[in-house]
């Protein structure tokens, strides 16, 4: 079982791998020392297995998880913490397991036998119970079967075609497989409707203009054709600009 | 004076006001004094007669009025030993008795050296009787109020050193099983170091379980923030970083167990340890005249809204206020990068 272990603690990354290599099926491919290092190594080295630490700086467990979730075929779990986390409490006891520090070998045996019979069952839970409840920091999408995260804060609008999300953002545009509508509720803070199909970050917006011929238009700091604003979201859009 | 700023009675047994502290006395004056003014207020006299008895009985009655916290002062300690309501009885007693007697003696020296300062008609005993009712009077309402707020203060005193008790610094749980995880991983391969940071660990849970009473010095603070910079520098690696520049601080400078230590690891929670690539933990400090500054700053991610943990902060200030009062001071300058701790203690004579 080729493994990921991830951990912010270089000391307790040391310790795991020494407790997994009393195990003759588990092979230690990579190690991580935050989420986005996990989802490149992940990408890389298509672990069957990833040890996740909750708590990491940059992104944490829970939404790397999310992430390791759009991977196919996806990674089994298990979840490390030094403490009980409430974040953990949440999830469905049956599906997600973990493991806390400092970990014993027996234990650690279990979570393996468990992980892998359960296999992408856990990842599913974790998407499940974690999407509704917390704002991921990043957008994960591929690009001709690569990796690309696009951090959230430099996303500038996201625009709805078809199935798919572009996502415009300051290193380009990218598509992504998620409803508009789940991308509004989830990032309700950081994005203003102005169109049925079209998200805008509210601090990348410079201004409101109106056209000779009565449309208005959203200005945005980065993007040099401005976005049209639907007759629909106006008066909200102007109560939102106001209140910034 | 010294006695009141830290609370050592424990409930009950202080409820007498300390008569001799400034705030009562003065209590005591302004209330003798207004008596003397309804008195020459009142209607059926001349201005002449009134100003000249206004001096007259001024005299008079701070005389008594003072006499009377002297007795009461001086008889605190046995009027406390009996129950509240006796010592209350006991001291309203005294305060008339003293007032009684005072008048007497007042009276006869007045009529032997004939001053005639008091009234001639009015005989010795009505001015005894007189000024003693009027006395208890006024003694049992003014006992009553001191009493009261005597009692209020209490409470008050209790109730902030309830918040300091509770404000003893703790230990975050993540921190403890942590440390834990580092020790188990070192006792593989450097058991040398485990047994350093189990050494380390000790010492800051003694600290922080409030093993003893009372102040620490500075120099033990900057100790424990030695203990626990290193258990922190050995579960970050290379992700934290610290510059320390503490040579010039008095080490013998009094102050509450745990002061410095929750700032720092503030410091290391809330920043350090939420950037991917660490930084630098930076601890100076400063010997200015009549008093030290110990800055920690920290650098913090920038997605954070909030850098660092306000109830901390609110703790670690709380607990200056209580202890060194307006001589202390915590000061937290959010810049855009940066988070800056200041500590202010008073050292030497203010």
């Amino acid at each position: 079982m080729k493994t990921l272990v991830v951990d912010d603690e270089p000391l307790a990354r040391e310790r795991l791998v020494a407790l997994l290599s009393e195990f003759a099926d588990v092979d230690v491919v990579g190690e991580a020392g935050h989420g986005i290092a996990a989802l490149e190594a992940a990408e890389r080295l298509r672990p069957d297995l990833v040890l996740l630490d909750i708590r990491m700086p940059g992104m944490d467990g829970l939404e790397a998880a999310r992430h390791l979730g759009t991977f196919t075929p996806a990674p089994a779990l298990v979840f490390c913490t030094a403490y009980d986390d409430h974040a953990l409490a949440a999830f469905d006891a049956n599906a997600v397991d973990y493991l806390l520090k400092p970990i014993r070998s027996e234990r650690l045996r279990a979570a393996l036998d468990r992980a892998r019979r359960f296999g992408r069952e856990t990842l599913d839970a974790v998407i499940a119970d974690e999407s509704p409840r917390r704002e991921r920091t990043h957008l994960c999408a591929r690009v001709r079967g690569n990796l690309v995260l696009v951090a959230v804060a430099d996303v500038d609008f996201l625009l709805a075609e078809d199935k798919y999300v572009i996502v415009h953002y300051s290193g380009g545009e990218v598509l992504i497989e998620e409803p508009l509508r789940a991308l509004e509720v989830e990032f309700d803070k950081r994005f203003v409707r102005i169109h049925r199909n079209c998200l805008v970050a509210l601090d990348k917006l410079g201004g409101l203009t109106r056209t000779p011929d009565g449309r208005v238009l959203a200005k945005l700091d980065r993007v040099a054709t401005p976005l049209e604003v639907s007759r629909r979201n106006l008066p909200a859009l102007r109560k939102m600009v106001r209140s910034l | 004076m010294k006695a009141s700023s830290v609370p050592q009675h424990t409930e009950g047994h202080r409820w007498l006001p300390q008569f001799c502290s400034l705030p009562t006395l003065f209590a005591v004056v302004v209330v003798a004094e207004l008596v003397v003014i309804v008195l020459a207020l009142a209607p059926g006299k001349t201005f002449t007669a009134a100003v000249e008895e206004l001096a007259i009985a001024t005299v008079f009655v701070q005389w008594l009025a003072l006499l009377n916290v002297v007795v009461l002062c001086s008889m605190r300690d046995a009027l406390e030993r009996l129950s509240v309501r006796n010592g209350f009885l006991v001291a309203w007693a005294l305060a008339v008795a003293t007032t009684a007697l005072g008048s007497m003696v007042v009276h006869a020296m007045d009529a032997a050296l004939g001053f005639g300062l008091v009234a001639r008609h009015i005989p010795a005993w009505r001015f005894v009787l007189s000024n003693a009712a009027i006395c208890a009077l006024i003694a049992a309402a003014l006992l009553r109020y001191l009493f009261v707020r005597e009692l209020w203060q209490e409470r008050v005193r209790a109730a902030a050193k309830a918040q300091v008790d509770a404000l003893q610094a703790r230990i975050r749980p993540h921190f403890l099983f942590n440390s834990m995880n580092t020790i188990a991983s070192l006792i593989r391969t450097r058991p040398v170091e485990a047994e350093r940071t189990v050494e380390d660990l000790s010492d800051l849970f003694r600290a922080a379980l409030g093993a003893r009473e009372g102040m620490a010095t500075l120099g033990e603070e900057l100790d424990l923030v030695g203990h626990y910079l290193r258990i922190e520098g050995l579960r970050l690696g290379d992700r934290l970083a610290v510059v320390l520049d503490v040579d010039t601080l008095p080490r013998e400078l009094p102050l509450p167990p745990l002061l410095l230590q929750p700032l720092v690891e503030n410091a290391v929670y809330h920043g350090i340890q939420r950037m991917p690539d660490g930084g630098t933990l930076s601890i100076s400090g400063t010997r200015h005249a009549g008093q030290v500054e110990i800055v920690v700053r920290n650098p913090y991610p920038q997605s954070e809204a909030r850098p660092g943990n306000a109830h901390a902060l609110a703790n670690v200030r709380s607990r200056i206020e209580y202890h060194f009062g307006a001589r202390g001071a915590l000061l937290v300058e959010p810049a855009r990068t940066e988070f800056v701790v200041r500590v202010r203690l008073p050292y030497g004579s203010p």
